[in-house]
């Protein structure tokens, strides 16, 4: 097995938060290793969101029989579709159990880029609204951290990365370093409106905030409203890791992105207590290998990390490593949704929308905020928006003819529709674990998830419904349709908390600056630092949280105190 | 250009290195040909000549064009090849079976060989299962996932679903410069 020591840091992951960290830790000085277990990504060859339906095979159908075979647990997700398949990974080489009658969905990207390729884009700063919640509710343990910690880490990510959107002044969701935000449509217009006359000051209706550019930022270039990001973004105006972090950390020149590195394991000396090393097959050769540095950062995502650290066992840390707590895998959580409501919204048939905007509408939390609600704690964000019907309008029609035929390619009605992200309690019932038995690909023994969602998620998720039928009915809308879908966890994708921070070791994984309690060279950056779950889409707060961690590590590494 | 043509310069690969751009045209001229020319993997001839007739009376040739042109029976074909599953297949050739069956009872002959007012009130039936099949669909469906279930298992919705979506996602009619909708499905 080949040993290659010569780099200073190691990055485990190439994704939202190995990005920065490669990005950040580069720009330190540090000569950086990053370790990503897919292939790499050229944007000129591999983003295809450009490709029209008729370029594909099946117009737009996907290719079923391949996604039953190949990706029948990917393919759930939107985002899955005949052109962005190949951004998921494959169910067949990636598998993994769950618990009978607790099903969770693991939606999967390995590719450099990782998911940040697919992902929805939704910015939102967390407030001290959710720092405090743990503490405040007497649930799980405080996180260590307050927003005044992360609000300077927000500033620094966002003048990077360049978020669109407007600025509130909400306590419970605090403004971010905006461009101009993007124009609401008529039908938007309309429910905004109504929601203001109607639900008092505790109640918005505004933009999304997106990581997309609506001016130039960066060398990067403003947003053409082309429409399907999941599918790439040759002009780089959505952030991803490929479209900005990487190329910084390449300018450098202390960067090397080794793709096709599947992480089996890290080793661990129990002299120095430090990892050494992390043991690496090779996706393609399968030959092992081994590359040691002095600081370790993993970013391979909330259940990637964790696996690693089981699979890194020790006669020490026979539980996993860095798992003196026993909290590592336990706490996981992702964001309840299936609530909302849909309807048609009359008037406005003389307005049409230019482009595909590629956002919604955002409505801040407004339950438990300022009055109490009874029922459940915490709170829920409405996402959604409106917009023209299409040609599939007709499929449910009766007509035919020449006139139906033209009638088509004209816009319908406007819809609205209302999905509900909400907040999910950390419990520590709530776990993955190492299934010795069941391996991947690469002979990598695989994850164990037991999850399920709980009496306060599910008394969210119907109250999402109810408020979003309320709020299209004072909208004047018609055929109103409110629904709670029984959508397990993991389905937000905003899988989370498996390594959790806090302030005492017995009882958390990490530190308040992600560095693990046992192994001072060893920090978690990604979902699953997380105490709680707020409400509101994490990936910026991993951001945050990931460009604060190498700084305090570098810092101390300077110290000699790593 | 034909069949035998398209194939003939489609075999010639070997010559590709000295190919210039208008060659290059041609071949995909000849790409295009061969995919809407070549024969059905599932439909037999007179299936092929059912779902035709059915797409064309659905989306006819007016002063732009109809849903044979765009390729409708070919689209149906390769769903039925490499898309759906035996029994939707089966649901699907059956559904074909009793369109003719009702025209053969009602006019004394297949739905292709129909006049229009014929055709017409063959999918006016049609259209009236299909509205009580969708009610249905949408009020014992247990959830919503996005938008209200579809009664998938109704004939008509298959075919007018496989004929709307080869019709609108395709270059020829998306391209049109009255087309003010999005051509994704």
């Amino acid at each position: 097995m080949s040993v290659d020591t010569s780099y200073d840091a190691i990055v485990v992951g190439s994704g939202m938060t190995g990005g920065w960290a490669a990005k950040e830790l580069t720009e330190k000085g540090m000569k950086t290793l990053v370790l990503e277990a897919g292939r790499s990504t050229v944007p000129e060859k591999d983003y295809v969101e450009h490709v029209p339906p008729w370029e594909v095979k099946f117009h737009g159908m996907r290719d079923r029989r391949k996604l039953e075979e190949d990706q029948p647990i990917q393919s759930l997700c939107y985002a899955c579709d005949e052109w962005s398949a190949k951004f998921f990974v494959s169910d067949k080489e990636n598998p993994y159990t769950i618990e009978s009658g607790k099903p969770f969905r693991w939606i999967r990207g390995r590719q450099v880029g990782g998911r940040s390729i697919m992902w929805g884009r939704q910015t939102y700063r967390w407030s001290d609204l959710d720092f405090e919640a743990n503490l405040r509710d007497g649930i799980a343990i405080d996180w260590p951290i307050r927003y005044a910690d992360i609000e300077p880490w927000y500033d620094y990510v966002e003048e990077f990365i360049g978020i669109s959107g407007e600025a509130l002044g909400l306590p419970q969701l605090p403004d971010s370093k905006f461009l101009p935000p993007m124009e609401l449509n008529p039908a938007e217009v309309v429910v905004k409106n109504a929601i203001a006359n109607n639900f008092g000051p505790e109640r918005v209706l505004t933009i999304g905030r997106v990581a997309i550019l609506t001016r130039p930022h960066n060398g990067r270039a403003a947003c053409h409203y082309c429409g399907p990001c999941e599918r790439g973004c040759i002009t780089r105006s959505y952030f991803s890791s490929v479209n900005a972090t990487l190329p910084a950390a390449q300018k450098t020149g202390r960067m090397t992105l080794r793709p096709y590195s599947v992480v089996h394991s890290l080793s661990f000396d129990a002299h120095t207590r430090r990892v050494t090393g992390i043991r690496v097959v090779d996706a393609k050769t399968r030959a092992t290998m081994e590359f040691r540095a002095k600081l370790i950062f993993l970013c391979a995502s909330t259940l990637e990390s964790v696996r690693i650290l089981f699979n890194s066992a020790t006669p020490e840390f026979s539980n996993g490593l860095a798992n003196s707590s026993g909290e590592l895998g336990h706490n996981l959580m992702d964001h309840v949704k299936g609530g909302g409501a849909a309807a048609t919204i009359p008037g406005n048939e003389d307005k049409q929308v230019v482009g595909k905007r590629p956002n919604g509408i955002y409505i801040p939390r407004f339950r438990n905020v300022k009055t109490k609600q009874s029922g459940f704690v915490r709170g829920y964000g409405l996402q959604g928006g409106g917009g023209r019907d299409g040609w599939q309008r007709g499929i449910l029609q009766t007509g035919f003819g020449g006139d139906f035929k033209n009638s088509l390619t004209q816009p319908g009605p406007w819809h609205f529709n209302f999905q509900g992200y909400g907040e999910c309690l950390p419990s520590h019932n709530n776990y993955a674990e190492i299934d010795k038995e069941k391996v991947d690909a690469w002979g990598i023994p695989t994850l164990k998830i037991h999850c399920a969602f709980s009496e306060n998620e599910f008394a969210l998720r119907k109250d999402m419904s109810v408020a979003a039928a309320e709020m299209l009915e004072a909208a004047g809308a018609k055929d109103i349709e409110p629904f709670t879908d029984d959508d397990p966890p993991g389905f937000s994708v905003h899988e989370m908390g498996t390594a959790r921070m806090g302030r005492d070791p017995k009882t958390s994984v990490l530190n308040a600056y992600n560095q693990s309690h046992d192994i001072k060279n060893l920090f978690i950056t990604d979902g699953g630092a997380m105490v709680s779950s707020s409400c509101v889409n994490p990936s910026l707060t991993y951001m945050a949280l990931t460009a604060r961690a190498c700084d305090y590590a570098v810092k101390k590494m300077k110290k000699g105190e790593l | 250009m034909d069949r035998r043509e398209a194939l003939q310069l489609l075999m010639g690969g070997a010559a590709l290195q000295f190919a210039s751009p208008s060659l290059f045209a041609s071949l995909r001229t000849a790409r295009i040909l061969l995919d809407t020319q070549a024969p059905p993997r599932t439909l037999n001839p007179q299936q092929n000549a059912t779902v035709t007739a059915l797409a064309e009376t659905i989306l006819p040739k007016t002063d732009t064009v109809g849903a044979t042109e765009a390729g409708a029976s070919q689209f149906v074909d390769l769903i039925l090849t490499e898309w759906y599953n035996e029994n939707e297949r089966t649901i699907f050739l059956n559904g074909l079976a009793d369109v003719n069956a009702r025209t053969q009872s009602a006019f004394g002959k297949k739905f292709a060989d129909c006049s229009a007012d014929q055709r017409g009130k063959i999918l006016m039936e049609l259209g009236e299962q299909l509205t009580k099949d969708a009610q249905a669909a949408r009020s014992s469906a247990s959830g919503y996932r996005g938008s209200p279930a579809k009664p998938n298992k109704n004939f008509y919705y298959m075919m007018r679903d496989l004929t709307l979506t080869s019709y609108y996602t395709s270059e020829v009619v998306s391209q049109q410069p009255a087309f003010q909708v999005n051509p994704d499905r």
